[in-house]
């Protein structure tokens, strides 16, 4: 259980504050903040979530550059007090619509109301926005959402998608459209995040895929909802080892490692026709998580070349290629890659024709970046660098620079081809027909190639 | 809704606490509401609002929910500092509990639970009593953390007005939100409580599994915590428990993942069936790899955690070491876990990928990960013996960047590599020389010189190098002073020139004369005295072989890693800490292993810092500070007779501490021996600090204790009292403690006297204390009486009286125990110690190949004890059995014996090797 539970902004001003036992002294915030922001000496290096201070216990985590911080005198779980700082935020996200510092100290009352339903005497009551809605008066005041830039997931979807409407997912689940009726609407979203790590020649030596189907309905009357899946989609590798790759069972078959559900999931009929059947609750949350190590074809391909020219100088040679059809576009992609530590000047020379490219050296960390606002599936980009340093190298120079990571989005598209074949609503009439929104999106985790 | 929030932060020109007043006295109903705010928005910024208590508190009254509430949370923060106001409150209250509505009702008594002024807290009972046995769940769960609230204020009410009754019964409630609110009430009160109150019978246990499958994720975890204290009866039992915890393991949220990892690993510890076993641990490697796909605040926890578990079971993850490399965009604090396991799962199979990542990780940018990195390499050295020579190369790829603190790092675990393997890798040497200049940390210069010292005689150069050193010597760090004192003695002994004997006075004489640093000059003085007596005793002890180093470091003992895993899914598995260590609660503490203070010694200046503490500087304080080797603060050098006209023969003794005789046996203050056993931890004791145990010398019992002030004022007036126990002991005389500064402490030996304020009831061990002084309250421990104390000097019977005594008593006072742990090997060595003991032998026989000793013990009032001990020498297992006119004391007797047969004598010899090992 927990003693006490707050908020802080970057700055490490008070913005929500509630003590739920009294047995931690007042200036708890004080002392967590201080501590996490000198944690090593230079100010660099993130605190560890957990930590003790005094016989006193903090945990952190970090959404959207507010620190959820929960104390406590007494051997709670851990992972137990993290998730529920992440439950919070959710909550509080799916009631105000926004989750930032104006949102949160618009809405402090609800905030309050809202934290002494979630716990009571440090014990977690329910983290569900559908049970809290009954027990839960204020309202929310909606910070509009235009003169904010959006934040998180929110903003992936906005391309490449038709009729979307733009503030779908930053509206509250509980607070009514202006003009008093709500839209009959449900989204589905499968969100992947990739891993894969390509050695110096090009070969993938770890790859892997962390997925969630993502729900949010705002459908009035909670009714039942059916997922289907794949039908060749199977689970667990049946203990064979991470190493072996090549016995994929035929190819059409989606393998999981592992997957998980959220509680209102039934899970009957999976084993059979591989569909999900829930009574979607309102708010934000994921159906399913899952894991693949299962080989895919990673979007990109990046190949890194540095070479030695002369005894102050050296080239780099970026190329980027996109594996996937060219009826989809990635989008925010960053390229970057670490220089040998006594390179001063960098000159860049893009591809002749190169549009929404940027390209910088980042003196202070001595790192190379480049930006492109997207690219379409098929196409191949090339940036080289000249690098001039202030010393002779020694030794081997891919030993010193490297390795070139690289974040992207790409929406309509997933690497695991794991797909939610259709979406049924049980109808209460012929005329329900609400909107539904499938969607997927492909995230960089981490994307690394080596020197 | 009109507007925003924000607006009620803004500050008015006029008064601000006049203008709020005025509002929350108004007619109309939104003003009030709007009103009462600004005043919770003025609250959390931190500003005194609490002048308008009455004001708020008239809005009390209202039906407006949104409005009660933000009062109810007014009244939590300010009812303690206006208690006599707070009063007026009540009426509201117990109207309320009984209100139609059940979220008022509820409310009500939640928030009445928070208000910590007695004088609600005596109109809580009845509403409370009520709410536990209301219609709606919603209330019931309510009441039933609310009693955990009362309990935390006044626990005598809770037990007099019976709620913890109605709180067990609602273990059986219907609504599965209710049965998990009560178990964790239950569960808090029993935590803080030293009675038995809530105890998991295999009743309540079916009937919470059953609970499991319907609770919410939150009561799923405190209902799985509750009953991983549950100890299932056997293999049978444990197996179908598991078997209904197992499907936990698909859940989402980790916090029930882990619970039930927690669970299921403790019911393996009884499941016998090598498959089921197997098939458990396949099973929970994919639930646990998914927590890495998890934030990586959860991926932290997680790591921590499995780091414990693959110590214990270690296959659950060994195919899975793929997933636990560092992704680039991981946080330094994840990453350093992720390496401390990839060091664990390291294996023959797989160690070629593991080097690959360590050579990229050991390229990377932030310092502290590059030298974790290249000190796993040499880790995995250590630890797997066919790859040592490509973990070696790699090392050496690595010094070749010449990235000052890489070099310095390898330069350190080849060290260590040599140790393992001694002269298998020398031909490395020449190019470690190469990096001589760059060194300037202290433990990768005292490294490179413990090579050059080991290996003096295959480097040409070697006291060229070594003479490189001496010019800075006494700027040195001390790490760095001793090993160049043992590098230039080494140096000599293995090439007498007229160089290295120039090196060596030198090195002598700053070591000695110059320096006052007591742990150099007694090193420096032990070789002086050894190479000026007998230069080849010098070599025996200097060169000796030296004992083969494992990869023990990070390594959890035995004992602690038992209390980690127990603690699985807690704080405790986060720290790698105990829970009595860092939990700070009125409670009795256990008692520590003494082994903690005397770690396996490597070298000096060496041992490779398992002080490792990702969470250093937030470490939570440890209970005893200990400095295990560090010499006592030396007298003046001058005490030291000058080496050459010490006396031969006894070389080594006074200074090691060998020969017992130098122990002043007069003394009644100062036992030595091992430590105190810490009873009072100075968390617990507002910085003072108690450690105490009973002894007996010379046929008195004494209280030895130890008391250390690390609070920030001076301590006096010290007082003690001993609860009613069983053997009625108490002080003979008052506790003579003088007047303790802060950082200062005392020692005392209170004699104590017996049969004074005897406890009724069968014997116990249990000891209670009672400690006070003039600037604290009074403190409680609790410790434990042995019977070894006990045992009198005139226990010793004779042969023909044994027999008569033996055959006078009845076969109903005959008690024996088995202890099939225990390994006798020599019968002296258990005699004499027993008889130290005042347990006296008697006789002896052979029973075919068992050996059968007689003795007898006494413990005063003449209660005898005959003892038969069955044994064979050298194979584990001794029986005990013993006949008494008092069997009600067999199991303190067994106790007693079962520490007399397996203390084993060796904390002495260990430390004394420890001190050798130092010289080396």
């Amino acid at each position: 259980m927990i003693s006490q539970f707050f908020v802080l902004s970057q700055r490490g001003d008070n913005i929500v504050f509630r003590d739920y036992r009294g047995e931690v002294p007042k200036g708890s915030a004080e002392i967590f903040f201080r501590k996490v922001k000198f944690w090593k000496e230079d100010g660099e290096g993130d605190a560890p979530p957990v930590f003790n201070v005094d016989g006193v216990n903090y945990f952190h985590v970090k959404v959207a550059g507010l620190l959820f911080v929960a104390t406590t005198r007494v051997n709670v779980s851990p992972s137990l007090v993290l998730e529920l700082l992440q439950r919070i935020a959710r909550v509080i996200k799916d009631y105000l619509g926004i989750l930032n510092e104006d949102s949160l100290r618009k809405n402090f009352v609800l905030v309050y109301e809202l934290l002494d339903e979630v716990i009571d005497f440090g014990y977690v009551q329910t983290t569900s926005t559908e049970v809290l809605k009954s027990y839960v008066f204020n309202e929310p005041i909606v910070v509009d959402a235009a003169r904010l830039p959006t934040l998180g997931p929110a903003s992936i979807f906005m391309q490449g998608t038709k009729r979307m409407p733009g503030t779908a997912v930053t509206k509250s689940v509980v607070a009514n459209e202006p003009g008093g009726r709500k839209r009959e609407e449900i989204f589905v979203d499968i969100i992947e995040k990739i891993s894969v790590t390509f050695s110096s020649s090009g070969y993938i030596l770890t790859s892997e895929i962390d997925g969630t189907i993502q729900m949010k309905s705002y459908l009035t009357g909670n009714p039942e909802i059916r997922l289907a899946l794949n039908e060749e989609l199977s689970i667990g590798r049946g203990g064979r080892s991470i190493y072996d790759y090549n016995s994929s069972t035929g190819s059409g078959t989606v393998i999981l490692d592992d997957c998980n559900f959220h509680e209102s999931v039934h899970l009957d009929s999976f084993d059979i026709d591989r569909t999900l059947t829930l009574v979607p609750p309102d708010g934000e949350f994921p159906v399913m998580n899952y894991r693949m190590t299962q080989e895919f074809k990673p979007p990109f391909r990046i190949n890194a070349l540095i070479e030695e020219a002369g005894a102050l100088r050296a080239e780099v040679i970026l190329k980027v290629r996109a594996e996937f059809p060219s009826s989809i576009t990635a989008n925010t992609i960053q390229v970057q890659m670490p220089l040998p530590p006594y390179t001063t000047r960098v000159s860049f020379e893009l591809e002749p024709g190169a549009v929404g490219n940027t390209t910088d050296f980042k003196e202070a960390n001595k790192r190379l970046e480049w930006g492109l606002k997207k690219i379409v599936g098929g196409s191949e980009h090339t940036l080289r660098a000249k690098l001039t340093f202030s010393q002779e190298l020694h030794g081997n120079i891919t030993r010193e620079a490297g390795p070139v990571s690289m974040t992207f989005t790409i929406p309509m598209y997933n690497a695991s081809r794991l797909q939610v074949k259709y979406l049924q609503i049980s109808k209460k009439s012929k005329a329900y027909n609400p909107y539904r929104w499938v969607r997927y999106v492909t995230q960089s985790n981490s994307y690394v190639a080596r020197l | 809704m009109s507007g925003h929030d924000s607006k009620y932060f803004s500050t008015t020109k006029k008064g601000e606490i006049p203008e709020l007043k005025e509002e929350l006295n108004s007619q109309y109903k939104d003003k009030r509401k709007d009103a009462v705010k600004k005043v919770i928005a003025a609250m959390t910024v931190g500003k005194d609002v609490s002048s308008l208590f009455t004001d708020v508190v008239n809005c009390m009254q209202t039906e407006n929910l949104e409005l009660k509430k933000l009062v109810y949370l007014y009244l939590i923060n300010y009812a303690k500092s206006q208690p006599d106001l707070a009063i007026l409150a009540v009426n509201t209250f117990v109207k309320d509990s009984q209100d139609p509505n059940p979220l008022i009702r509820a409310l009500a008594v939640r928030t009445m639970g928070c208000i910590r002024v007695d004088k609600i807290t005596e109109y809580l009972c009845d509403p409370l009593q009520r709410c536990l046995k209301d219609d709606d769940p919603y209330v019931r769960k309510t009441a039933s953390i609310c009693v955990a609230k009362l309990y935390d204020i006044n626990a005598e009410l809770v037990e007099d007005r019976g709620f913890l009754e109605s709180l067990k019964d609602l273990i059986s409630d219907n609504n599965p939100m209710v049965v998990a609110n009560a178990v964790a009430a239950l569960s808090e009160i029993q935590e803080n409580s030293s009675r038995p109150i809530f105890e998991v019978t295999s009743h309540t246990l079916s009937k919470l599994l059953t609970a499991l499958n319907e609770c919410t994720e939150w009561g799923q975890v405190f209902i799985l915590d509750a009953l991983s204290k549950y100890k299932a009866a056997d293999a049978r039992e444990a197996e179908s428990i598991v078997e209904r915890v197992t499907p936990r393991l698909q859940h989402a949220n980790c916090a029930v993942v882990l619970s039930a990892v927690k669970m299921i690993l403790q019911q393996m510890e009884l499941i016998t069936s090598t498959d089921v076993v197997r098939n458990l641990c396949k099973k929970m490697a994919p639930p646990l790899v998914t927590l890495l796909s998890a934030e990586p605040e959860i991926q932290y926890v997680a790591l921590r955690n499995i780091n414990l578990i693959v110590q214990r079971r270690p296959t659950i993850l060994a195919h899975e070491i793929k997933v636990f490399f560092c992704k680039y965009n991981d946080p330094i604090y994840v990453k350093m876990e992720k390496l401390e396991i990839m060091i664990k799962l390291a294996s023959d199979r797989n160690i070629d990928q593991v080097l690959l990542e360590f050579k990229e990780y050991a390229t990377e940018v932030d310092v502290d990960f590059v030298r974790k990195a290249v000190r796993a390499i040499g880790r995995c050295a250590i630890k797997l013996e066919r790859a040592a020579e490509r973990c070696i190369s790699v090392l050496l790829e690595l010094i070749k960047i010449k990235v000052n603190y890489v070099v310095q790092e390898a330069i350190i675990v080849i060290k260590d590599i040599f140790r393992r393997y001694p002269n298998t890798y020398e031909s490395i040497i020449a190019t470690l020389c190469e990096s001589l200049d760059t060194l300037d940390e202290p433990e990768a210069k005292a490294s490179m010189i413990w090579i050059i010292g080991e290996y003096a005689e295959r480097i040409d150069n070697a006291d060229e190098l070594l003479e490189s050193f001496l010019e800075s010597f006494p700027e040195e760090p001390a790490q760095v002073q001793l090993q160049l004192l043992t590098a230039t003695v080494k140096l000599f002994l293995k090439k007498p020139t007229e160089g290295p004997q120039q090196m060596i006075q030198v090195v002598l004489n700053n070591a000695t004369v110059e320096t006052d640093n007591p742990d150099l000059r007694d090193r420096a003085y032990i070789y002086w005295r050894l190479l000026s007596t007998d230069p080849e005793a010098a070599k025996d002890v200097v060169l000796a072989e030296k004992p083969v180093i494992s990869d023990d470091s990070n390594q959890l003992d035995p004992s602690l890693l038992d209390e980690l895993l127990a603690n699985i899914a807690t704080l405790s598995s986060v720290y790698h800490k105990p829970p009595d260590s860092f939990v700070t609660r009125v409670k009795t503490t256990p008692q520590r292993s003494e082994e903690e203070d005397y770690p396996d010694g490597s070298e000096a200046g060496y041992s490779e810092s398992s002080a490792h503490a990702p969470d250093s500087g937030a470490s939570p304080p440890t209970s005893s500070s200990s400095v295990p080797y560090a010499s006592p603060k030396h007298p003046a050098a001058t005490q030291v007779s000058p080496p050459p006209s010490a006396p031969a023969p006894d070389l080594l003794g006074d200074l090691i501490g060998l020969d017992n005789a130098i122990v002043p046996v007069d003394q009644p203050v100062e036992p030595a021996g091992p430590p105190l056993p810490v009873l009072l931890p100075a968390s617990t004791g507002q910085g003072l600090q108690i450690s105490a145990h009973l002894a007996r010398k010379d046929g008195q019992i004494f209280y030895s204790m130890l008391f250390e002030n690390n609070s920030q004022i001076p301590l006096d007036g010290f007082m003690i009292q001993f609860n009613k126990n069983s053997f009625g002991l108490a002080p003979a005389g008052p506790l003579q403690v003088p007047q303790l500064q802060p950082g200062t402490s005392a020692r005392t030996l209170l004699p104590m006297v017996l049969f004074q304020n005897m406890a009724p009831g069968p014997p116990n061990s249990l000891l209670q204390v009672a400690v006070k002084n003039n600037q604290q309250p009074v403190w409680y421990f609790s410790d434990k009486i042995s019977l070894l104390v006990l045992f009198s000097e005139d226990g010793k019977m004779e042969r023909a009286s044994f027999l008569e005594a033996w055959k006078s008593l009845p076969d109903s006072n005959e008690v024996s125990k088995e202890f099939p742990g225990i390994t006798v090997n020599s019968l002296e060595g258990i005699l004499d110690r027993l008889a130290a003991s005042k347990v006296f032998f008697i006789a002896k026989r052979k029973h075919a190949n068992q050996e059968v000793l007689y003795l007898s013990a006494q413990v005063p009032r003449g209660i005898t004890f005959l003892i038969e001990l069955t044994m064979v020498a050298g194979a584990p297992g001794v029986k005990c059995a013993i006949k008494t006119p008092s069997p009600e004391m067999a199991p303190l007797f067994f106790e007693a014996i079962e520490t007399l047969l397996r203390e084993k004598d060796d904390s002495e010899v260990h430390r004394v090797q420890t001190r050798i090992h130092e010289l080396l």
